[in-house]
């Protein structure tokens, strides 16, 4: 581990992949509960991750666009993310409404074309969400409170006061998140919920509206979704487009699968052992092509998810902390 | 209070020119113990299908207790006290036996998400009550000892007793039991007989597709047979056997 | 507008022999195949690395020496190398997958994991620059109703005649009978004495090699990029879908409906300053189609829910 190798900047290093293991690992949870618990094949996560963060951003002072105009006034950020959270929410019940009655590969299709458009429209929307230019200045408005052992620590030892609040957050969120997941798992709405994945038409014929707990299980997904976005935002700084292209979707994905599809805790080893490896393989991939250009090196690690998900699905899709019982990955 | 069940009139279902399902009038009666027969293809399932709102027809109208339920949503339709089971058995696989169970006695207003959330002093109890109730249909129907297993290691015809349980654990009014004895031994095709009969004197109303000719004798209190959609006949096993249109049928299809 | 319509002819081309592919492999195999946009970039890749000079100094990290064949059997080379590759992702994945009687869901998965893991090989490996295949420069020139290069025509022709040619092949050969066969249902196939395996070999061999000739195409026509199929592929599912998903004519017919309206939708007066959108449209399309009329313009009703 390069930290261990590294005492020099160990802390940075590990705070660094601590804050994205609990941002994606957050976002998972999200992705968990559409299709661990329900079997909805959702490939248009990234959409309500930015659907959250940028309804969180905007609502609060910042700047956008090619001129970088400032917006001075907003929310404060609590009320911010909440809505944030809401408008996620509510796209995946607006993109649900009509597509979730689809067999399982249709859904995958519009889900990630619908996460394709959400993108392509907010990069058109220059006026509003600052298109290509992205979003600036916004931190502030978390950064503010940060309490002040942090800043006393990032003294003495060496470290980004900034992120670590950040991650300090993603990971409060995700305990509070489990929290009420793990509540709902032991409740007659978490088993009516696993018995639409096992059977829906069993559903419907026990006279359960199997669609409106799928939109909810939608909503509730989209939603984690969607603070996962906004502290994606906060932990970059600035906020662009790109950041919500498909392969967002997919790294969430392959976290999902690694940690265990349907296991409530499994998406935060997921994203834990995900960016070790990520971070690993960026190290090495620097001593292996020495001649590659920056582009090509960053590609590796996404060489290395691929493999990941495929390897995953083929020789253990209950993922590497998964029970077998529970797990078995083959939905209708 | 009429005794009307169900009631369809010049029902329609054709799948690629063929046309499945093709009745003008039947009616059943309730608290009557009916099955359907008939050879294969005669649209027995698709029927089922049809009334249980699980397939729209092309036309036709179907009354359940003088309600219009025509394309209605297979929900709805059970909410209406009318439960189905399937020819291929449809368990909840990676949940056990007890949870297939609660999950199909629990009520819509307790599986909400806010009260499940919340999880009120109300929820625990019913969520007791619930529990006693599954373990009381379990006891009748002799799977209490696998409550805690999941339903995928269950063999076929405890399956079958699964779903049965499922279906009655609310005390329905109508069953719909599609091929109740297909694949289940011997044994256990006579305790589920049994087990139907019982239902039946306790007033239930039921349905039965079955492909099982002896069984179907013994217990109906009326038989309809299905031939390529449509109805041939209709009457009390004693009839039933003496037909000749139904004779033919099945002798015109040697392999059923 | 006669250039976008000539655009608009030259996006549909592709997207059009690309669906066809797509659609015969879903058709024969159930397989919703998102690594289908990468074999179609092997095309591509592979006729640059066959035909460039050999001074051509770009690719593959400066390791490999291209090898400056002749143009067009560069192109033809590069479709077959791209049938092998699909056999061989056959034989060696999917196969292995079926048998082992892995759900169609954790396939599609797969293909995901492949798509992200092949391409990314590209750019490592092949190239992370736009590249251009070394061709003459050529002026547009206006044809009937619309304007591209002589070259460009050529291509349309020749991709219009090879979707006819396997249009007729999949509806009156055996082999064509085979494939439907076996789409209907894999078990009674192989009772009435198809070899569903084989069937399935040169399904996958067909609509790589078809999926190869839209690379060649799409880089004759625009340019080469180690992520160009992954640009297209929703482009490539909304043809299919507007078609009707496993229809070889639906397709065809989508497919160039989605190409010209993603160019010419350039043009409309709402759209100006909005270029980047232009995809969004088709996309939205699909989605329609897929909520309203899932079976496409061409499709049989089947049972999508």
């Amino acid at each position: 581990m390069v930290f261990l190798f590294n005492p020099e900047g160990a802390l940075r290093i590990l705070i660094n992949i601590l804050t994205f293991a609990g941002i994606y690992g957050l976002s998972a949870i999200g992705l968990n509960v559409h299709f661990g618990w329900t079997g909805l094949l959702n490939f248009g996560h990234a959409s309500f991750m930015g659907m959250g963060a940028y309804v969180t951003l905007l609502l609060m002072p910042h700047a956008a666009g090619r001129e970088g105009e400032i917006t001075t006034t907003g929310l404060p950020i609590i009320v911010a993310a909440f809505f944030g959270i809401a408008a996620a929410a509510l796209f995946g019940l607006l993109l649900g409404l009509p597509a979730i009655r689809l067999r399982g590969d249709y859904l995958a299709i519009v889900t990630i074309a619908a996460a394709e458009i959400f993108r392509l429209v907010v990069r058109d929307l220059e006026s509003i969400t600052g298109g290509v230019y992205g979003i600036i200045s916004y931190t502030e408005n978390l950064q503010k409170f940060r309490p002040e052992f942090i800043n006393n620590l990032s003294l003495n030892y060496e470290f980004a006061p900034a992120q670590a609040w950040v991650g300090m957050i993603a990971w409060i969120s995700i305990f509070l998140t489990l929290l009420l997941l793990k509540r709902l798992n032991n409740s007659p709405w978490g088993r009516a919920l696993r018995a639409v994945r096992e059977d829906e038409d069993a559903v419907r014929a026990m006279g359960k509206n199997a669609v409106w707990l799928k939109l909810q299980s939608f909503m509730l997904g989209a939603g984690i979704a969607g603070l996962s976005g906004a502290l994606l935002a906060f932990n970059y700084g600035s906020l662009e487009t790109t950041v919500f292209v498909p392969l967002l979707t997919f790294y969430v994905w392959a976290i999902m699968i690694l940690g265990g599809v349907g296991s409530i805790t499994g998406p935060i080893f997921g994203s834990i052992i995900f960016w070790v490896i990520i971070s690993e393989t960026d190290r090495l991939a620097y001593i292996f092509f020495e001649n590659a250009n920056g582009q090509q090196l960053a590609g590796v690690r996404f060489l290395l998810v691929g493999l990941l998900i495929m390897l995953l699905m083929i020789f253990r899709p209950s993922g590497l902390l998964g029970k077998k019982e529970e797990l078995l990955l083959d939905v209708k | 209070m009429s005794n009307n069940l169900l009631e369809v009139k010049n029902l329609k279902k054709s799948f690629g020119g063929i046309q499945a399902v093709n009745i003008n009038e039947l009616k059943f009666n309730k608290h009557q113990l009916t099955s359907i027969i008939g050879p294969n293809g005669a649209g027995k399932t698709t029927f089922f299908d049809l009334i249980s709102g699980f397939q729209t027809s092309d036309s036709g109208e179907i009354f359940l207790n003088d309600i219009n339920i025509t394309n209605s949503h297979p929900y709805k339709i059970a909410r209406m006290g009318m439960i189905r089971t399937f020819q291929l058995t449809k368990v909840f696989d990676r949940m056990t036996v007890l949870e297939n169970l609660m999950f199909s006695g629990s009520s819509v207003s307790n599986d909400s998400l806010v009260k499940s959330i919340i999880k009120t002093k109300r929820q625990r109890n019913y969520e007791n009550d619930l529990k006693d109730k599954s373990f009381e249909v379990m006891e009748e129907l002799n799977i209490s000892h696998m409550a805690n297993a999941y339903a995928r290691e269950l063999s076929g015809g405890q399956k079958k007793l699964l779903e049965l349980a499922r279906s009655i654990i609310n005390n329905p009014d109508t069953l719909l039991l599609d091929e109740p004895l297909a694949g289940v031994n011997p044994k256990l095709a006579e305790d589920l007989l049994g087990l139907i009969q019982k239902l039946a004197s306790n007033g239930i109303s039921i349905l039965m597709v079955e492909h099982n000719i002896e069984a179907v004798m013994k217990i109906s209190e009326r038989i309809v047979v299905l031939s390529e959609g449509s109805l041939i006949a209709d009457g009390s096993p004693g009839e039933i056997r003496n037909d000749k249109n139904v004779i033919e049928a099945y002798l015109g299809k040697s392999n059923d | 507008m006669l250039d976008q319509l000539g655009n608009g002819l030259l996006l549909g081309i592709i997207i059009s022999v690309a669906s066809v592919a797509l659609s015969l492999l879903y058709g024969v195999t159930r397989i919703v195949n998102f690594a289908h946009g990468e074999i179609i970039a092997l095309g591509a890749i592979a006729t640059l690395f066959l035909s460039s000079p050999i001074d051509y100094r770009f690719l593959f990290l400066d390791r490999f020496t291209p090898l400056g064949l002749n143009f067009v059997i560069s192109c033809l080379l590069a479709v077959l190398i791209c049938g092998l590759f699909g056999g061989l992702l056959e034989l060696l994945l999917f196969r292995p997958l079926r048998k082992a009687n892995v759900g169609n869901i954790a396939v599609l998965v797969v293909t995901i994991g492949l798509s992200i893991f092949i391409r990314h090989l590209y750019l490592l490996f092949a190239t992370g620059r736009v590249q251009n295949f070394p061709l003459e420069l050529q002026r547009r020139q206006t044809y009937l109703f619309f304007d591209m290069t002589p070259r460009n025509l050529k291509v349309l022709i020749i991709g219009i005649f090879v979707m006819v040619l396997i249009g007729l092949l999949l509806t009156y050969t055996k082999l064509g009978k085979a494939m439907r066969a076996v789409r209907d249902s894999e078990e009674l196939s192989s009772v009435s004495g198809i070899n569903s395996d084989n069937i399935i070999l040169i399904t996958w061999i067909s609509s790589s090699m078809l999926a190869g000739l839209a690379g060649v195409f799409q880089a004759i026509i625009n340019d080469v990029r180690w992520n160009m199929g992954f640009l297209i592929l929703l482009l490539i599912f909304a043809g299919t879908v507007l078609g009707g998903i496993g229809t070889s004519f639906g397709a065809m017919v989508g497919g160039f409906i989605i190409g010209i309206l993603v160019q010419v939708s350039v043009g409309l007066p709402f759209m100006e300053g909005h270029t980047e959108a232009k995809n969004a449209v088709a996309l939205g399309i699909m989605i329609v189609i897929l909520l309203f009329r899932p079976q496409g313009i061409f499709g049989k009703k089947e049972r999508i829910s």
